[in-house]
């Protein structure tokens, strides 16, 4: 009786945890159509008019309430954000990359240090790293700007990519790698018929989870993106600390559905490989 | 067989010369210029004059420049506040995921795979606009007052946004996937077989608790706490988006040093305060993990 009651309240329990997580994710969705320029939490009707601002479109309340500062300055955030992101991926998965491969391949000496290297941007708080890069481009005379970001995320992004591809190398089956060199393939042909392609999902994992952290990524970006360079992520900082528009909203929910897609996507592809 | 090895080791120079390379001069070299910035003399206008300056560290832990200032134990309160709202922070997403993690692992697999979905979901999200979701809620024409108004419950508005159970709030939405994880591992791999035996032999749940799972599912409980505490301690964003003056982090605090003070050195010193915590804290966790490799299996 007692368990029964028990196991009952275990289930609400989760249930409000699940409210938890995504009720406040579906207040914002619904409220991004919500017609009200003034209270974004009082429902007075529905409009596409935030999302059509957001593109520069003429809509009914431009007249009443003109909100976003530039669409220009969004849309140049948002392009800056793209450049980042794919400039990092490419980066960060190479090196991870060939730092998984070479720990995993080549025992020798210093395994025990690059492991350590590698681990330390994971577990240092963003703020310390953001810091130390500042300190060392401006030590350097860097100019602050795309540059400086591109190379500052690349840091600790090398680090993710290195543990996903190594997650892989150490599941993978080496009597194939074994086999085709004595069946006399040459190093290179068994790294491209057999290493790679048993690798690639991890490196399109790596890559995957690299690009989705770099878009995101605000404290880094924060502190070496200068002045004049902005991403989606500082974007949205400073206008929350400049005061809430409706726009902001209807931002919030595309972003949402961009990187909820990016997520199935890298599901299906996890659930096709098996 | 010379040629061979040669030919590994340049293989192996290829492979590694690279990253060893970036990571050089962009993470250690980095680190070790702050270490030496948090040693020297600010300047006057920004900047650093190179010269050995303990009081840095003085000005947080109590030996201030004579020349300048008495000390001012505002550091030190600001300091153990961001330790204090961690541990909240920590004790929350504990005591929200833990029971939720035993109700997902004993789901059926396909719901139990829809359920670990959905927690690590939010993680793709864009953080930024996770936390703007809680301004919306909280503030004083937010979404949890305008609903309590219009119920006749409260006739103005409270001050639930710009406070350290904002931040605290926040903290939380934003990490539970980071405890989940963790905890949800050494949860599913529990063996039922020894919660039965305890109670058989006539524990109550509260014993088969404190003497079977407790022990159990401690290293899971330790590895979220840890991956919990390490992004709350130095968090700025959540203090800054969520909370207010009287509610400012040691992360606040840092990025005001660099960004608006422009004293870097102090800045790098609180920099280095909070990697000694994470450090300190890492070393524990490893000793421990040596000390009882299997972890934790005496119940």
């Amino acid at each position: 009786m007692f368990r029964h009651l028990g196991m009952k309240a275990l289930l609400a329990f989760t249930l409000l945890f699940f409210a938890f997580i995504y009720v406040p994710i579906a207040l914002i969705v619904v409220y991004s159509f919500n017609a009200d320029p003034v209270n974004m939490m009082r429902w007075s009707g529905f409009t596409l008019d935030w999302y059509r601002q957001i593109f520069g479109l003429r809509n009914a309340a431009s007249e009443a309430a003109l909100y976003i500062e530039t669409t220009e300055q969004l849309l140049a955030a948002v392009k800056n954000s793209f450049i980042v992101a794919f400039s990092t991926t490419a980066l960060s998965t190479v090196l991870g990359t060939s730092a998984a491969m070479a720990l995993y391949r080549h025992p020798f000496a210093g395994q025990r240090f690059y492991r350590v290297l590698l681990f330390v941007p994971m577990l240092m708080p963003d703020i310390v790293l953001g810091i130390a890069l500042l300190i060392f481009f401006v030590g350097a005379g860097a100019q602050l700007g795309l540059g400086t970001i591109i190379t500052g995320q690349t840091t600790f992004l090398t680090s993710y990519v290195f543990i996903v591809v190594s997650a892989r190398l150490a599941g993978m089956d080496r009597s194939l790698e074994q086999a085709s060199a004595d069946l006399g393939a040459s190093e290179w042909t068994t790294f491209r018929r057999i290493l790679l392609p048993q690798l690639m999902p991890g490196i399109l994992g790596g890559a995957l989870l690299a690009f989705i952290i770099s878009m995101d990524d605000l404290v880094i970006t924060y502190f070496i993106s200068g002045t004049n360079t902005q991403t989606l992520p500082i974007y949205i900082f400073g206008m929350l600390r400049r005061g809430i528009k409706p726009e902001v909203n209807a931002l919030a929910v595309m972003m949402l559905v961009f990187s909820f897609a990016i997520a199935f996507a890298g599901l299906y592809l996890r659930n096709r490989k098996r | 067989m010379s040629t061979l090895r040669s030919r590994k080791r340049q293989q192996l120079a290829l492979l590694l010369g690279p990253v060893t390379l970036f990571l050089g001069v962009f993470l250690l070299l980095p680190l070790a210029i702050m270490v030496v910035y948090s040693f020297l003399m600010p300047g006057l206008y920004g900047g650093v004059e190179w010269s050995y300056y303990p009081h840095n560290y003085g000005r947080i832990l109590g030996f201030a420049d004579p020349e300048f200032e008495v000390f001012d134990p505002v550091y030190l309160s600001i300091f153990a506040r961001s330790v204090k709202i961690a541990l909240i922070t920590v004790a929350l997403t504990l005591l929200v995921c833990y029971p939720a993690a035993f109700q997902i692992a004993a789901l059926p697999d396909r719901w139990k795979n829809f359920a670990l979905f959905l927690i690590t979901l939010p993680f793709f999200a864009s953080l930024i606009v996770r936390l703007f979701i809680w301004v919306l809620i909280l503030r004083p024409t937010g979404f949890i007052n305008l609903t309590l108004e219009e119920l006749g419950l409260i006739d103005a508005p409270l001050d639930l946004l710009y406070t350290e159970g904002a931040v605290i709030l926040g903290m939380v939405y934003i990490y539970i996937p980071f405890m989940f994880l963790p905890l949800y591992a050494s949860v599913e791999k529990l063996d039922w077989t020894l919660i039965r035996a305890s109670q058989d032999l006539g524990a109550g749940p509260f014993d088969t608790f404190r003497r079977i799972i407790l022990p159990l599912t401690l290293p899971g409980i330790a590895g979220g706490c840890i991956i919990v505490f390490i992004p709350a301690l130095g968090n700025f964003i959540v203090p800054a988006v969520l909370g207010g003056a009287k509610s400012m982090m040691l992360g606040n605090l840092i990025e005001q040093q660099f960004l608006a003070a422009r004293n870097w050195p102090f800045g790098s010193a609180l920099a280095m305060l909070v990697m000694a915590v994470v450090l300190l804290l890492l070393y524990f966790a490893i000793r421990q993990e040596r000390a009882d490799p299997a972890g934790s299996g005496r119940a």
